[in-house]
């Protein structure tokens, strides 16, 4: 625990200051959400049969038997996965970070989405049928691989899980897990069917009710990560500092971790592991709200569909006339924040 | 294995390293430091045994399996007396296959310690700073995206070139900081195998097929042509790695001690990344990017033979003895799929890296 992520801002000395950058960022919250509305309508817009905005619009809100309508319904639904999906693993991204203090933290890098799916693939190829639909066949491997890694990342006597420490051990485990699906996959012929897009990370050809299966969990998610704000901003401190403020460091860490690991859960089981999300949200979002958690979240979840959709409707884009997968365009997008964070030096490199 | 039973004998001391070949009078003496070789009696047992063990290991494969071959029936078929069907399957089916598992094995052992004494870290292995990744990605751009600009190997060892220089540049501060290079690494292999799957993606389905199978690293239907491939590479690098073999080790000492000592740390890295880079693309080229033998090849030769610097010779047969273990290993499984060898190697791999992880951070030197 050498590196914090930043200290929070001191309090501005003007009571007037600081009530003027609150409007700033509640404005700036206003802008991302419209950003927000206009990915998702780009995101219905875009495709191999494209759909003028004001036709979405009217398809919207009088569905007809149209061809039109049907390509938008169809988008619609992968376009509320994304939403979902993007929201989960950005505001997951910066708990962990808040809670590891830890600017490298992403449900992707540390393995935990590898461990998620995994057990999906796992429990589909042992059950059968819709079992592995479920956020429920996610959550096993998800806090299996959240423990593995921070007590192979805070190995030793001392344990000390510093950021580099908590990457490499989540690299190792990652690269173990997805052998493991691969050997699953590979072998299990249906399994491989239905899951070869999702090993990667997609937001097509999910079933209708996934964004229904998922969404209660990433609202009890959010909602726990909400709650927690205060208690995150606090752990940032430092522990001695947290607990003399009256907080239970430990308790706070373990839901914190709860909420982190679910949201992340449930994202794999919405469109498979998707990286970096969790990792360049944050990041970017840090530069301008500070790390006080209250506007960091929020925000994370906000912008994270919206790099999630956007990533999205270029992977539609670049290889016409097929399509790529969403998770291969935000490696590609999100990977280049990992070396940015890592130049930063920040991280005890 | 072997080696391990082989009588104890007490390692010669390691010395501290002087120039081979004694100091000679006249011109020469630079021919003689290149020819006197020190040689550490426990690495020559280790190298017999991990040699020793590519032989059985072979042996049991051909033997294995539908239309093994056994070793009493060996003899005939390579006399060319075999039935038509053995001779098939020794030819042009498993013999490739086992040729391919020893060239790609001991240019991934010798490419991991040259790349982990620069970087004086086990973790700054060639598979895991990307540098696999970078060379599957140039391999699939030279192959599917742009067909016939370039041949795929050189393909390759523009695409780990690439990706080298990335690392080092996305790190800023060059091998001095492994750990920086191998968390920039991470980030450079998955923007590289997204480059792979945009690749994949937009190439027809019977390419893609045969292209996702060589992805996991798969020693399936090799002929001649790649067993050439790699034994070309080889005969080429290894030379150049031996030679360098010497100088990495002062350059070990500290770059202050090197230079003292009249080797250019500089320029002897260059080099040796060079070469290193080489390997791998070789490697790659011919079985796709198979994990972790890079990394667990020297780090095991290490072990056995209790010597320190790279060892190139035995890291070469242990990375064989291992990826012919493996590719053994993944044909006759019991679970009845043969999986891609690199799938396997993934599963060992990782797990060795989880606990050298752990080692490394309880002797605290991370």
């Amino acid at each position: 625990m050498t590196t914090t992520v930043t200290a929070p801002r001191a309090p501005r000395t003007s009571a007037r200051g600081s009530r003027s950058r609150a409007w700033l960022l509640a404005a700036g919250l206003l802008a991302a959400l419209a950003l927000l509305v206009l990915t998702c309508g780009l995101s219905v817009a875009v495709g191999a049969k494209s759909v003028p905005l004001g036709d979405v619009w009217s398809a919207w809100l009088h569905p007809d038997d149209g061809y039109t309508s049907a390509v938008v319904q169809s988008r619609l639904s992968r376009t509320a996965l994304g939403v979902l999906a993007g929201a989960a693993l950005a505001v997951s991204g910066a708990v962990i970070q808040g809670l590891t203090r830890n600017p490298l933290g992403d449900p992707g890098l540390l393995g935990v989405n590898a461990g998620a799916s995994a057990s999906v693939v796992l429990v589909t190829a042992l059950s059968g049928g819709t079992a592995g639909r479920s956020v429920w066949a996610a959550l096993p491997g998800a806090v299996v691989a959240t423990v593995a890694v921070y007590l192979i990342g805070s190995g030793g006597p001392r344990g000390r899980a510093t950021p580099v420490r908590l990457v490499l051990a989540g690299a190792a485990i990652a690269a173990v897990l997805t052998a493991l699906v691969q050997a699953v996959t590979l072998a299990d012929t249906e399994v491989f069917t239905t899951y070869r897009f999702w090993v990667i990370g997609s937001l097509a050809g999910r079933p209708e009710d996934t964004v229904g299966l998922v969404l209660p969990y990433v609202l009890a998610g959010l909602l726990l990560a909400a709650l927690l704000t205060r208690g995150l901003n606090a752990l940032a401190l430092g522990d001695e500092t947290a607990t003399s403020l009256g907080l239970n460091a430990g308790r706070t860490r373990a839901l914190a971790g709860a909420s982190a690991t679910v949201l992340a859960a449930a994202s794999v089981a919405a469109v498979g592991p998707v990286a970096f999300v969790g990792l360049a949200v944050p990041l970017v979002v840090r530069s301008f709200t500070g790390s006080d958690h209250r506007w960091l979240l929020p925000y994370c979840a906000l912008l994270g569909p919206v790099l999630l959709l956007a990533a999205d409707v270029v992977g539609r884009v670049v290889a016409r006339p097929g399509e790529l997968m969403v998770g291969v365009v935000t490696a590609f997008v999100g990977a280049p924040f990992l070396v940015v964070a890592v130049r930063r030096g920040r991280v005890g490199l | 294995m072997t080696t391990t039973s082989a009588p104890a004998r007490t390692p010669e001391p390691q010395e501290p390293p002087r120039p081979a070949g004694p100091p000679d009078r006249a011109t020469g003496r630079r021919t003689a430091a290149a020819v006197a070789v020190r040689v550490n009696r426990r690495a020559v047992v280790v190298c017999v045994g991990a040699v020793l063990a590519v032989l059985v290991l072979a042996l049991v494969t051909l033997a294995l399996g539908r239309l093994g071959i056994t070793p009493a029936e060996l003899p005939a078929v390579l006399a060319g007396n075999g039935s038509k069907a053995q001779e098939w399957v020794l030819w042009s089916n498993r013999a490739p296959r086992i040729g391919v598992a020893v060239g790609a094995g001991a240019a991934f052992g010798v490419a991991g310690a040259i790349f982990q004494s620069v970087t004086r870290n086990p973790l700054g292995s060639p598979d895991v700073i990307g540098l696999g990744a970078g060379a599957a990605a140039g391999a699939a751009a030279a192959t599917l995206v742009w067909p016939g600009v370039l041949p795929g190997p050189v393909g390759a060892l523009v695409g780990a070139g690439v990706a080298v220089g990335l690392v080092l540049l996305g790190a800023g501060r060059g091998v001095k900081a492994p750990f920086r290079m191998v968390v920039v690494g991470i980030a450079v292999g998955a923007m590289a195998l997204a480059f792979v799957q945009l690749a994949l993606a937009r190439a027809t389905t019977e390419e893609a097929q045969v292209v996702a199978a060589w992805l996991n690293g798969s020693l399936l239907s090799r002929n001649g042509g790649h067993v050439r491939t790699i034994a070309l590479a080889l005969v080429v690098l290894l030379p150049l790695a031996l030679t360098l073999t010497r100088r990495l080790q002062l350059v070990e000492m500290g770059d202050d001690a090197a230079t003292a000592l009249g080797v250019e740390p500089g320029r002897t890295r260059t080099l040796a990344i060079a070469v290193g880079v080489a390997l791998t693309a070789a490697a790659v080229t011919v079985c796709g990017p198979v994990s972790f033998i890079a990394l667990t090849a020297p780090q095991i030769a290490r072990r056995l033979t209790r010597s320190t610097g790279p060892g190139m010779v035995a890291a070469a047969c242990t990375g064989s003895a291992l990826l012919v273990g493996a590719d053994l290993l993944a044909q006759n499984a019991p679970w009845g799929v043969q999986y891609p060898v690199g799938v396997l190697t993934a599963l060992l791999g990782g797990s060795y890296l989880a606990y050298l992880l752990v080692r490394e951070w309880r002797k605290g030197t991370a």
